[in-house]
Formats: C-alpha cells, sequence, structure tokens
C-alpha cells in the first residue's frame, strides 16, 4: 500500500489533538490529558516509522491538494519531499517526544499550563520541517517550533529565571527568524521560486554573485541560531538552565540538530550549484565556526556546576560536531552527522531526563548543593555514567559511528585535524558529566566550587521531596540512552547513512525527483571502513574523561592535579560573555553575521 | 535608476536600526517593540520585491488576461509573516507582563539571574 495517504497525519493529528486538548483540558482532567497525548505521541512514532520505511529506497514527494508540476512547468503547489534522513529525524522527534512525555506524568501535579497541548505541537511542527520541500514552509514550522519552544520554556511563570530564559531564547530566535525571512525574499527575488528543487534549478550552475550570497548568509544564520552554533549560541544555555526537563530533551535532542539538518537542506537543494566554485572556501569557514563552537562549548561545559546548564554547553560542543558533518560538505561526513543526531538525541536525551529525576528527587541542581546527596540513587547512576560515556562515543554507542565516518571524511581535506576537535570536545563534555555524577550519587572528593550559576532556581518541578524514583521517569531515561547503544547494533548503518546522504547530496537528482517525477538513482554502496581508528580515538577520549573527571574531584589529594582547578572555574572572560541580556546576545548574534558576511566577500574577489 | 533601490535601502536601514534598538535597550517593552520595527523591515522588503511598475492588482475577476500586475505572492507571504509574528510579539509581551508581576523589574539590566 501507498504511504501517501499517511503522510500528512504526523502533522494533523497532533495539531487537532492539541487544539482539543487545549479547550477541553479543564474538563477531561490531567490524567485523560496524559493518556490522549501519549497515545498521540506512540501514534506519530508508528506513523513516522511506516513513512521511513516507504522512503528508504525511494524519496517520495507529496504535493498538497494534488498541484504536483506539469511536464515541463513549474513547482507552484507546496510539496513535502520526504528522504530517508528526514524521516529518520521525524523518528527521533516522535521518540523523545514520547519520552517527555512519559516522563511527565509525575510532574506539573498542581498545574494546568498547556504542557501536553504545546509538546504536541511542537513534535508537530517538528516532524513538518524534517519532511517540508518548500522554503516558506520550511519558515512556518520553523517559528510553530519556535513558539511552541518558547511557551514550553517559559511554562514555570512563578520564578522570574524561566521568564528570562524564555525571553532571551524568543528575542534572539526571533531575530534569527528575521533573518530567514528576508534571506528566503531575496532568494525569491531572484528565482521566482520558494520551492527548494524549483529555485535551486533556476539557480543553475551559475556562479552565486553578492545577492545569492547574500540570501545564502541570512538564511544559514537565520537557521544556525536555531542550531546554537558560537557566537549565536547564548539563548541556549539561558532557555535549557529553566526549562522543564522533558522539554530539555526536545531542545537538546533535535530541535539543535534540526536547525543544522536546515541549513544543510538548503544548501545541497538550492545553493550547491551556484556555490560550487566556492565550496573550498565555504568548508573552511563552516569549519573553522565548528571546531570554535565545539572547543568554547566544551570549556563552558566544564566550567559548570548547575546540571542542566552544563549539558546545555554539552550540546553546544556537540553542535559543533555535527556542523562539521554538514560543513565538510561530502556526502559521507553528512551520513555521519545523521548518525551522530540520531545517537547524540537519544543519549543527551537520556541524560536530561536524568537531570530531572535528580531535581524530582533533590529538588536541587547546583552541583555543590547536591554532594553526596544522590548516593541512593543507584541505578539513575548507572544511566547518567553509561549517558557520559556515550557523549565521549566509546565502543558501543552510535556517537562512535558517526564520529568514524566524519573523521574519514575529514581525512580527505586540508582540515586532517578535525578528529582532535572531536577527542577534545569529548574529553571536556563527558568529564564533565562525569565529575558531577562522582560528586551526586557517590559523594567523592570535596564539594564543588560554588558558582553564578549554580545557584539559580528554577522552582520544582514537583511539589514535595519524593524518597523514590517512579518507574514512569526512569524508564524513559534509560530507554533513551540503551537507544543510543542500540543504534550501532543495526549492521551495515553506516552503508545505509552513505546512501541516504548521496541521496540527499544529489541536486539534479533532487530536482528531477521533486519537478519531473522521476525516480533517484541507485546510489553507489560504499564498503564499510574500519573503526579501529575511532574506538581507539574515542577509548583515549574515554580514558582521559574519566581521569579528568577523578582529577578534578579528587584534586586536594594530588598538588599536581591542581590544573583541573582553573579548568572548572572557567575562563572568566567567556563566562562574563554570557552575560544573560538578551541585548549583548543580539549583538553577538549581528557581529557574527558581519563576520561571516566579510568573509564571504572573499568568494567574490 | 536610484529609485529601483530606494525601497531596498530603507529595509536594510529599518533592519538595523532596529537591531540597533534591541541591543541598546533598556526596557523590555521597548525591546519588543525594537523587535516589531525588525519585522516592519521584512515587509518593506517583500512589498519591493513583489511590486512591479504599473501593475494593478492581482484579481483577474474583471481586468483582462495579460494585464501588468503585481506579485500576488508576497502579499501571502506577508500575512503569514504577520500572523506569525504577532503570536510571537504577544507571547513576548506576556512574559514581559508576567516579569514585571514576578520580578518587579522590566529592565533586562536588573532581570539577570541566568548568566556565567
Amino acid at each position: 500500500m501507498s504511504i501517501t495517504a499517511y503522510i500528512p497525519l504526523p502533522i494533523a493529528i497532533p495539531l487537532i489533538v492539541a487544539a482539543f486538548l487545549a479547550f477541553t483540558g479543564k474538563w477531561v482532567g490531567r490524567r485523560a490529558c496524559d493518556t490522549l497525548a501519549i497515545a498521540t505521541a506512540l501514534g506519530n512514532l508508528c506513523l513516522t516509522i511506516v513513512i521511513l520505511h516507504g522512503v528508504w529506497s525511494q524519496p517520495y514527494v507529496y504535493w498538497f491538494g494534488n498541484w504536483w508540476p506539469r511536464p515541463g512547468g513549474i513547482a507552484l503547489g507546496i510539496c513535502f519531499s520526504i528522504d530517508a534522513i528526514g524521516a529518520s529525524l521525524a523518528v527521533l522527534t516522535a521518540t523523545l517526544t514520547l519520552a517527555g512525555l512519559v516522563f511527565s506524568w509525575r510532574i506539573f501535579e498542581e498545574t494546568e499550563n498547556h504542557f501536553q497541548p504545546l509538546m504536541l505541537i511542537f513534535m508537530a511542527a517538528m516532524c513538518g520541517f524534517s519532511y517540508t520541500g518548500d522554503l516558506f514552509n520550511l519558515f512556518v514550522f520553523f517559528e510553530l517550533m519556535s513558539v511552541s519552544g518558547f511557551a514550553l520554556c517559559g511554562l514555570k511563570t512563578q520564578t522570574p529565571g524561566p521568564l528570562q530564559g524564555a525571553y532571551n531564547f524568543a528575542i534572539v530566535n526571533t531575530v534569527g527568524a528575521f533573518m530567514v525571512v528576508i534571506g528566503v525574499g531575496l532568494l525569491y527575488a531572484r528565482t521566482g521560486a520558494l520551492n527548494f528543487a524549483q529555485a535551486g534549478r533556476s539557480l543553475g550552475r551559475t556562479p552565486a554573485d553578492s545577492l545569492v550570497l547574500l540570501a545564502f548568509l541570512l538564511i544559514a544564520v537565520g537557521y544556525l541560531t536555531k542550531a546554537a552554533i558560537v557566537p549565536f549560541h547564548f539563548w541556549l544555555a539561558d532557555a535549557h538552565a529553566v526549562a522543564p526537563s522533558p522539554v530539555c530533551v526536545l531542545f537538546s535532542g533535535v530541535m539543535v540538530e534540526l536547525g543544522i539538518y536546515a541549513v544543510a537542506r538548503v544548501y545541497w537543494t538550492i545553493f550547491a550549484g551556484s556555490l560550487a566554485p566556492n565550496a573550498g572556501e565555504l568548508r573552511e569557514i563552516l569549519l573553522i565556526m565548528a571546531a570554535l563552537c565545539a572547543v568554547v562549548g566544551a570549556l563552558m561545559c566544564f566550567a559548570e556546576h548547575h546540571l542542566k546548564r552544563l549539558l546545555a554547553f554539552s550540546t553546544i560542543s556537540h553542535a559543533g560536531l555535527m556542523l562539521a558533518g554538514v560543513g565538510l560538505l561530502t556526502s559521507k561526513a553528512l551520513g555521519g552527522f545523521v548518525l551522530y543526531v540520531l545517537s547524540h538525541g537519544a543519549i543527551k536525551g537520556g541524560l536530561f531526563l536524568c537531570a530531572g529525576i535528580v531535581i524530582h528527587r533533590l529538588q536541587k541542581i547546583g552541583e555543590d548543593h547536591l554532594h553526596g546527596r544522590g548516593h541512593e540513587m543507584r541505578l539513575t547512576a548507572a544511566v547518567f555514567i553509561l549517558g557520559a560515556f556515550g557523549l565521549a562515543g566509546i565502543l558501543p554507542f552510535g556517537t562512535l559511528l558517526g564520529e568514524s565516518m566524519i573523521s574519514d571524511a575529514a581525512k580527505d581535506f586540508p582540515q586532517s585535524w578535525l578528529p582532535y576537535v572531536f577527542v577534545f570536545a569529548e574529553i571536556l563534555t563527558a568529564g564533565a558529566v562525569l565529575r558531577a555524577c562522582f560528586r551526586i550519587f557517590f559523594g567523592w572528593g570535596d564539594p564543588a566550587p560554588t558558582d553564578e550559576s549554580s545557584r539559580i532556581e528554577e522552582g520544582p518541578e514537583t511539589t514535595a521531596q519524593h524518597s523514590t524514583t517512579p518507574m514512569t521517569m526512569f524508564l524513559p531515561a534509560a530507554a533513551l540512552v540503551l537507544l543510543g547503544i542500540a543504534i550501532c547494533a543495526v549492521p551495515q548503518l553506516r552503508t545505509t547513512a552513505d546512501s541516504a546522504a548521496q541521496v540527499f547530496v544529489d541536486q539534479p537528482g533532487y530536482a528531477g525527483m521533486v519537478l519531473d517525477n522521476a525516480s533517484v538513482a541507485a546510489p553507489a554502496k560504499s564498503p564499510e571502513e574500519s573503526l579501529a581508528g575511532s574506538i581507539v580515538r574515542s577509548s583515549i577520549a574515554g580514558l582521559l574523561a574519566l581521569a579528568l573527571a577523578l582529577g578534578s574531584v579528587f584534586r586536594k589529594r594530588f598538588p599536581k592535579l591542581n590544573f583541573t582547578r582553573s579548568l572548572e572555574t572557567g575562563s572568566r572572560a567567556l563566562r562574563t560573555l554570557h552575560s544573560g541580556h538578551p541585548g549583548d546576545y543580539v549583538a553577538w548574534q549581528s557581529l557574527g553575521t558581519a563576520a561571516i558576511g566579510g568573509l564571504f566577500a572573499w568568494f567574490l574577489r | 535608476m536610484m529609485l529601483n533601490y530606494l525601497a531596498y535601502a530603507v529595509a536594510a536601514w529599518v533592519f538595523l536600526w532596529g537591531l540597533y534598538g534591541i541591543v541598546t535597550s533598556k526596557n523590555l517593552v521597548h525591546q519588543v517593540v525594537c523587535l516589531a520595527i525588525v519585522q516592519t523591515s521584512t515587509y518593506v522588503l517583500l512589498l519591493a520585491i513583489g511590486y512591479k511598475a504599473g501593475g494593478t492588482a492581482p484579481i483577474f475577476a474583471d481586468i483582462p488576461v495579460g494585464t501588468v500586475v503585481v506579485d500576488p505572492l508576497v502579499q501571502a507571504l506577508m500575512l503569514t509573516d504577520v500572523v506569525v509574528e504577532g503570536t510571537v510579539m504577544a507571547l513576548l509581551l506576556s512574559m514581559v507582563v508576567k516579569a514585571n508581576e514576578v520580578a518587579g523589574t522590566v529592565d533586562p539590566e536588573e532581570l539577570r539571574i541566568l548568566m556565567g
């Protein structure tokens, strides 16, 4: 049976259920709301899997209202053009939403805050975002995702922290959204098209002039703001520190990654032909941004003592690594990007849910306040440690596969230093998570230093202190981290990802598929390369992370380890930059845009 | 000739002044309004893109086929933009009202709880 009938459903059903719940939530009661929302997320998971299965070997184009382009004509309608990569991101979205909703069964006991409808809208927007084949449609789903995200972030309006986090998030992302609108407008002015394939065909292989470059710059910066790439990342730490844990799972696990996905999609369907003469320079710029982001994120991550903020900076660091997967501008690295996103999403989701369990049990989130107080939570500690090693990308985790494909692809380019950036980011982020774990769950060493951020109080998600962890909280966390391992067990996954990425980067093939109803040529199957190099690298990273964590916990006993103190305090200058002032954030965003724009001007020389 | 570019220059001008306002603002309400000003630059830009000299409204009920009309698509984009951003502004302003209730200030400098 054709999948045509299913395609609009992952967007339509959650929106309808959300509208129903928003109006009737007061009367149907909390548990009915929860059940209906969980059922909808589960339904979406099934639907997105069916769609993924349907587009596995051949991408599928769905024209709304049957407005398909007549032969030789132009695309007037709006389409979803779904390939294996977009479809798998939708599956990830549904999985994380399901985990988040199950987790929230026991939190927000007192409030009627439209949590479930907002989660469903968020899920629908992200599914639409990964399926769409139209620039303006992409923007609309982007904004739907943003607005529901802002509201979810500022859900706990009784304390000022969440309001500030949500406000900063909203201001910075909305400025990014305006840049996208202007970029789309400029591109429309040149090509007369909003459909990816049509716009790409219209630009053709004519070398990009200043208008096309400006359009690409603005669209890329807008989506990279969502992706929290340095220097557009400032909002992310504030938003994550105060958003409810199940919401953080979606923010870090899939929303940020979708920003990078959008840049990849727009580049390969529209701009690849016309930017081809400058691909070398563009690669240089993107990889420098990626490395900067990975390093800054990792340094800030190790310097944080607010558990959620720590995880947020780890997301920034990993977003840099993911951008490297896209920024190499080859299909192999893009395949690595997809595997990295899927496994990182699951692992980071699990870690945020563990942080949620800590808040549920202990009512605090600062590492210094929590020292040794989590010693009864052995299972949570186990999941937490597994997650930390998942961030390091050691052997049984899916992140290893992603890292190996990206690092292998980097060998062919002057930027062969990329694997070292991976190792650096993995050591510091995994080390920070392990350090927090040793202190909170085992009570080892001395209490963490107190810093500005560890004093942030967000108001507990649940009322009284709890002496046990409910299964509805523990199971989703454990399941997500295990999913990060299970990804590694899928046979031939790297070959599959590579084939999907080859289809993704084939611009003429994509245009033919969307506009001429042609089928996509089967990609060449590349043999899987040895994982040995990556296994060695990631094992070293994992061991060094462990050593770093132990070293910073027990530094009083070993005077030689005093360097961990400065690493844990962090750079004063770097910390001051994260000022919490939305004006400063927008200033950095503008400055970053101008700097990248300046570098783009170099293409025109 | 210069006049063709005037609208684009206005859009860039409005966009940059709006950004300047957001960066230097000392009041959250003012900051949200500056964001709305940035948004108006997108209207100017989209209008400039869709405008055709001598064109009329693109409603072919009472004009002969082949008449010069302005681009009907940009007004649809603009309308969507208005609706979407209207939602964002409403949400932002409601956050400002809440911030004033909870923290007793609308100065972004004083509301800084999250930092470092």
